[in-house]
């Protein structure tokens, strides 16, 4: 049970500064409140007593998002539910529909949202990894002499490690911008077809474009999530894919890179097959997605 | 390997119905009321599986009134009488019987006032749907009617009425004896998609035959066996409870997983009436033989798919990666000694 | 406790209101406006029981803290429509038989209202899509999934109102697809189950539960917690009459509350009843006990070795119960087998995981009759149990059954009516009890987990000459259903067999885990489950079609089963042929065919779910909220 003795709703970013400043210990930030109240119950946090929660979802300054210069930057009370329902983001973020349908459920999508997912730093969110294939920042405001001030990481940079991030007493997060990738086709691949996991193993974001001609890889993106506290950003199998030429082959053969790669770098075991086939149909069903261009396998066209 | 590998596999199963080993028994209270409705009380315990509306169709059968005009009371036990518990299978038995015997009893004493009103043989009077008539003759009147006509002689039609089931209990050394009246007997059959990529495994289609005897509610007893089969995939593939030195590591939903629509296969009913000639309604009962046979179906299924037996569960998608990974390629062990040892005897 | 004041409309009502600062939307709504048709299945965000519109978007409102409905329009399962009358999708419930013991039915309800409102063409993996957050235990979905298709359609005009009536009956109600009475009550939000009653001037009622799995009770000092305002009264095993506590189904081995010693995490030590719920917690956290840990068991094959720790003196070897079956000679039986298989199998204990945690009430009426209201599946013996324990004559104990949010064996067991009885008895107040799922979850019985050993012997022609069944069960720390779940389990062990020669064991064993008890079919799909998978590995062994070896052993009339009763009536043929049939089965050994068969991928089947429904078919609301 949480229990608490005030309940603050400050309406702009100045009040819910000063307010978060002055909070006495042990106050928290509520965004969607998805993961503080199952968090405080028996098994877990048990009863909970929290003086002060100031919940950031009234905020002016959070609401909406703007599109300008090839990012998109959205507000820190955007919701998951938000990338099915709206056009714009759906265009602009093409891995960000498929990562969210995977997010828990329609309701709690409608509440959760993508900043307070990221500050909790779980290291199976799944937003993280879609987060950085769309090569996503993070601004967080502080009040300094009574003068707001900002600044930004990247989301990698962002996370320290389970359940930790760069969060300074008295900061919020803002917004988190990201790459405006309209044109790219996207995907998502995550183990569970049931809205809970069962084990926790890899997920993979995917985000690629082929050429106009469909034949080779303009660029491509992938993140992977659950391999470690950090969303890891395969980049040495990007840079293979880059201008090569689409075939079942060579994405085969990136797959068994990345597999590799996430065996060097991480302590648990996860199974060879689980990330290589990730990566393997995160890449071709991104390249599937992808609505403007008819992609060409090398395979089928010697067929 | 391909990534999704499809495959069948079937099981079958049998069941005993009320309560095991003993003699089971429950009593029920009938009454026809004023308007022509019916009060049925009796310790009917409706734990979701439909007992009451059972019960009420039962009545409305025997007495000739609609299931809606029949009001099924409280279970109290300073207010009805017994007839114990949700369990065992076994509330259409025993409370279904209970109560067609109790309303048979109370038709009795409004049919005997009746047939004495009109100067008619007992024999020709029935009901049916709220209208209570005499054959071969014209005489024809509503149940309120019929009712009023009772009471208005002085008698109220009350019933009342105990049903058996004779089990005997099991010998302590060798468990002979005869644990129930009645058996039931089911069979299902599987359909499975395995993911050798993640180990998943979808639940693609489901067979199920159960005998219930009789069906008093079909759509009743489809609904409880699609909640047993999915409660079987649950234990199947997803369930575990887990503990480490008593203290359990499964503490809520989050940990604990259950089915969602999302795992539902399209599971197809279809019901056998072998009639079960010791009791009144020939009904027997559906609550938990629906749950017997499907996880080991499932299991024959992915053995049909990946060709690795799944002998513990749940079937989680770790351990038939594991399972996948380990397997020696070939078959299993046994089919090749059998063939051996057919050969050998062959020969021999 | 610290308030605060929230204005916001509900149900088309305005309001202003001051609240408690802490209190879930979900609380607000069913402690302050009386509106219980909103439920708490899980607290936790998983289950959907909770589930409202606050401004047109379908939330989980056991995860919205009050303070952030203000300034919204929230609408409930009441609010859905008029008094006395229900809507389209309200009404396909109803017609499909998609309530059964109706406790996830109203978020359900809200969730297939959601679906149709955000997309009135909603196919239905879509359909399923968005009915993903909603967990039932009962129904298996079908018939839900069936009303929701069945309200698109009349919602839409494709199918006429009518078709949401009940259908017209033919010459006899049995037989009938009659409309389930409890239907409307459960569709509507408007049953109340034992959460939701409130009695005037009613305590609150938390109990304090185990942390250690076995350990002796040294102290327990209720004082400050006595003390504490608002706190009526705390209650220990000494307000339990020593010589008469025990209850159980089959063994009278559990205590109301811990004597002596604690044997299971979860187990009821003491119980505090006070004004409201908030100070109720507060008060268990000032209880001190004091423990001596003891050494434990928690594995059934350990529990039964000389020198392993003793959960109940009754039974120094650990044991609860075993029960031998024993027919013809099995040594000949295998003897004379041209095949021999043997194997080992293991189930896990499951969760009841009904939709509704336990709960109750009990008062004791003017004529000192002390009533317990709780959805109990036994109330007879629990009133049995109770009278005795508390020296009472028995009609001087009224227990009333609660409608039940499901039960499925895990509401048999009187793990709380004593307690509650004790402080009624007390406090001569009436007294609630609410469990959380998590503590659900630890202190009720969980389906017997298994380990079989299973040796069978078969002839070339697929005679099974001889069973050797032994099954091993962990029964935790009390008896509850043991006994009976291992009789049950030894009696339908071998399957729907002839078998000639047999030897059949199954034991249930103390150990200091979450107890086993009554769970749907008792032990025997365990024990079945281990029997279905030798006869497939065996007709693989014997090169057979599952469905003929299983022909080739089936009882029939005149059979004689495993405990030497003679069937008058026997059915599976009818089940097996029926079956094969249905499911257009393919004859032929299971031997992995499945990458050669040709009945898979029918009708009758559905589609893998991958998710995306509502995207991938390129139809979707369109929305654009551009800062």
């Amino acid at each position: 049970m949480l229990t608490c003795d005030t309940y603050h709703m400050p309406t702009t970013l100045r009040d819910a500064l000063e307010l978060w400043s002055e909070a006495p210990e042990g106050s928290r930030l509520v965004s969607g409140a998805t993961d503080i109240l199952p968090w405080a119950r028996e098994g877990r946090a048990g009863d909970v007593h929290i003086p002060s929660l100031i919940d950031v979802t009234r905020v002016a300054e959070f609401k909406g998002y703007s599109v300008a210069n090839g990012r998109v930057r959205l507000g820190a009370n955007t919701v998951y539910q938000d990338f099915l329902t709206d056009g714009v983001l759906r265009r602009t973020l093409p891995c960000m529909p498929f990562c969210a349908i995977w997010f828990a459920d329609d309701q709690i999508r409608e509440q959760a949202t993508l900043a307070g997912n990221l500050a909790n730093a779980s290291p199976v969110a799944d937003g993280t990894p879609a987060v950085a294939a769309l090569n996503g920042t993070v601004e967080l405001a502080r009040l300094e002499d009574s003068e707001i001030k900002t600044r930004q990481f990247v989301v990698s940079d962002f996370i320290l490690g389970p359940g930790r991030t760069v969060l300074q007493p008295g900061e919020i997060i803002t917004s988190v911008s990201l790459d405006s990738a309209a044109g790219y086709g996207g995907s998502f691949q995550k183990v569970g077809q049931r809205r809970s996991l069962v084990i926790s193993v890899a997920c993979c974001a995917a985000l690629v474009r082929a050429d106009n001609t469909g034949c080779s890889f303009d660029d491509l993106r992938l993140a992977l999530g659950g391999v470690g506290p950090r969303p890891m950003r395969l980049n040495a199998v990007e840079s293979r894919l880059r201008g090569e030429r689409i075939s079942r082959r060579t994405i085969y053969a990136a797959a068994q890179l990345a597999a590799d790669e996430v065996a060097s770098r991480s302590r648990q075991e996860y199974r060879r097959s689980v990330v290589i086939g990730f990566v393997k149909a995160g890449i071709e069903e991104a390249l599937e997605n992808q609505s403007d261009v008819d992609v060409k396998f090398e395979e089928t066209e010697h067929a | 390997m391909e990534r999704k590998l499809r495959g069948r596999g079937m099981a079958a199963s049998w069941y005993g119905i009320a309560r095991t080993a003993t003699i089971d028994r429950a009593g029920a209270w009938a009454e026809l009321d004023d308007g022509g409705t019916a009060k049925i009380v009796t310790g009917v315990t409706e734990i979701g599986e439909g007992i009451l509306t059972l019960l009420a169709q039962v009545a409305a059968d025997e007495l000739g009134i609609k299931p809606s005009e029949v009001t099924i009371g409280d279970n109290d036990t300073a207010r009805s009488p017994e007839a114990a518990h949700a369990g065992a299978t076994r509330q259409t038995y025993m409370i279904g019987n209970s109560v067609h015997l109790a309303a048979r009893e109370a038709k009795k004493h409004l049919f005997e006032q009746l047939a004495e009103h009109w100067g008619v043989e007992i024999e020709t009077l029935q009901s049916f749907d709220g209208e209570v008539w005499a054959n071969d003759t014209n005489l024809r009147i509503t149940m309120e009617e019929a009712v009023a006509i009772c009471k208005g002689r002085g008698v109220v039609p009350v019933g009342s009425a105990s049903f058996t089931a004779h089990g005997t209990g099991l010998d302590p050394v060798d468990g002979s004896g005869s644990p129930w009246q009645t058996y039931v007997f089911g069979t299902q059959v599987a359909e499975v998609e395995v993911d050798t990529y993640t180990g998943e495994v979808q639940v693609l289609g489901i067979w199920a035959v159960h005998d219930v005897g009789r069906a008093i509610n079909p759509r009743g007893v489809e609904g409880q066996i699609e909640g047993g089969v999915v409660q079987g995939l649950g234990q199947a593939l997803m369930e575990d409870y887990e503990t480490v030195n008593g203290h359990t590591t499964t503490h809520g939903f989050a940990k604990y997983i259950l089915p969602t629509s999302l795992d539902i296969p399209q599971i197809n009913c279809t019901l056998v009436e072998d009639h079960d000639p010791l009791s009144p309604l020939g009904a027997k009962g559906i609550g938990e033989p629906a749950l017997v046979p499907t996880a080991p179906a499932i299991m024959n299924a992915i053995y049909d798919a990946i060709g690795v037996r799944m002998k513990s569960l749940p079937a989680t998608p770790e351990k038939i990666l594991q399972a996948l990974k380990s397997k020696t390629p070939g078959r299993e062990q046994y089919v090749q000694e059998a063939r051996a040892q057919r050969a050998q005897s062959h020969r021999g | 406790m610290p308030k605060l004041k929230i204005d916001l409309e509900v149900n088309n009502r305005k309001m202003s209101k001051e609240t408690d600062a802490h209190k879930r939307l979900l609380d607000f709504l069913r402690d302050d406006l009386n509106l219980t048709g909103t439920k708490e299945g899980c607290g936790a965000g998983e289950c959907g029981t909770c589930s409202v519109f606050v401004d047109g978007k379908l939330v989980k409102s056991c995860l919205m803290p009050v303070a952030k409905a203000s300034g919204s329009k929230i609408q409930t399962i009441e609010g859905l429509s008029d008094p006395g009358t229900l809507t389209p999708m309200q009404r396909a419930f109803h017609k499909t038989g998609a309530s059964q013991c109706g406790y996830c039915i109203p978020g359900m309800v809200m969730a297939a209202t959601s679906a149709l409102r955000e997309n009135p063409k909603a196919d239905i993996e879509e359909i399923k899509e968005r009915l993903g957050g909603n967990i039932c235990r009962c129904t298996g979905y079908t018939k839900i999934f069936e009303a929701v298709e069945l309200a698109k359609a009349v919602i839409a005009g494709d199918m006429p109102e009518e078709a949401l009536n009940e259908d017209d009956v033919g010459d006899s109600y049995i037989g009938h697809n009659v409309r389930r009475l409890d239907a409307p009550s459960k569709v509507s939000g408007r049953l109340r189950y034992a959460a939701d009653m409130k009695m005037h001037d009613m305590l609150q009622m938390q109990v304090l539960r185990s942390p250690h799995p076995h350990a002796k009770i040294i102290s327990i000092d209720t004082s400050e917690a006595e003390a504490m305002d608002g706190v009526v009264c705390v209650i220990t095993s000494n307000d339990v009459p020593e010589q008469t506590d025990g209850f159980g189904v089959f063994v009278h081995d559990q205590p109301i509350m811990a004597r002596g010693k604690v044997r299971h995490v979860g187990e009821a030590v003491a119980a505090v009843a006070a004004e409201d719920l908030v100070t109720a917690r507060k008060a268990l956290a000032k209880i001190r006990v004091v423990y001596e840990e003891l050494p434990g068991v928690y594995d059934p094959e350990e529990a039964m070795k000389k020198g392993a720790a003793v959960v109940h003196d009754y039974a120094p070897d650990n044991i609860v119960k075993h029960i031998p079956v024993r027919k013809g000679d099995v040594n000949a039986g295998f003897a004379n087998a041209d095949l021999i298989l043997e194997d080992d199998f293991s189930t896990q204990q499951v969760e009841h995981a009904y939709l509704e945690p336990e709960a109750g009430i009990a008062y004791v009426d003017a004529d000192d009759v002390v009533v317990v209201i709780s959805p109990s599946q036994n109330i007879t013996h629990h009133r049995h149990m109770l009278s005795h324990i508390l020296g009472l004559p028995i009609n001087k104990v009224r227990f009333i059954m609660s409608p039940v949010g499901g039960g499925f064996g895990g509401k048999e067991d009187m793990i709380y009516q004593g307690m509650l009885a004790v402080v009624a008895m007390k406090t001569h107040r009436p007294v609630q009890l609410n469990f959380t799922r998590e503590e659900s979850i630890i202190a009720s019985a969980k389906r017997h987990p298994s380990r079989v050993h299973y040796k069978m012997g078969l002839k070339w022609n697929g005679e099974i000459t001889a069973i050797q069944f032994g099954m091993i069960s962990d029964g935790g720390a009390y008896g509850m259903s043991s006994e009976g779940v291992m009789r049950k389990a030894a009696i339908l062990s071998c399957g729907p067999y002839e078998v000639h020669n047999l030897s059949v064991d199954t034991t249930a064993v103390y150990t200091n885990n979450t107890p086993s008890g009554a769970f749907r079919t008792f032990g025997g799909m365990q024990a079945q489950f281990a029997t279905e998978s030798m006869m497939d590995m065996a007709a693989e062994a014997l090169e057979m079609d599952p469905f003929e070896i299983r022909r080739i052993n089936m009882m029939k009339i005149g059979s004689r089963t495993h405990t030497q009763h003679k069937l008058t009536a026997a059915s599976l043929d009818r089940c097996l042929d029926a079956a094969e049939k249905e499911s257009r089965w393919e004859n032929g050994p299971p031997n992995v065919r499945g990458s050669k068969r040709s009945d898979l991928g029918g009708d009758d089947t559905r589609a893998p779910c991958t998710l995306g429904a509502r995207f991938k078919n390129g139809k979707s609301t369109d929305k654009e909220r551009v800062a």
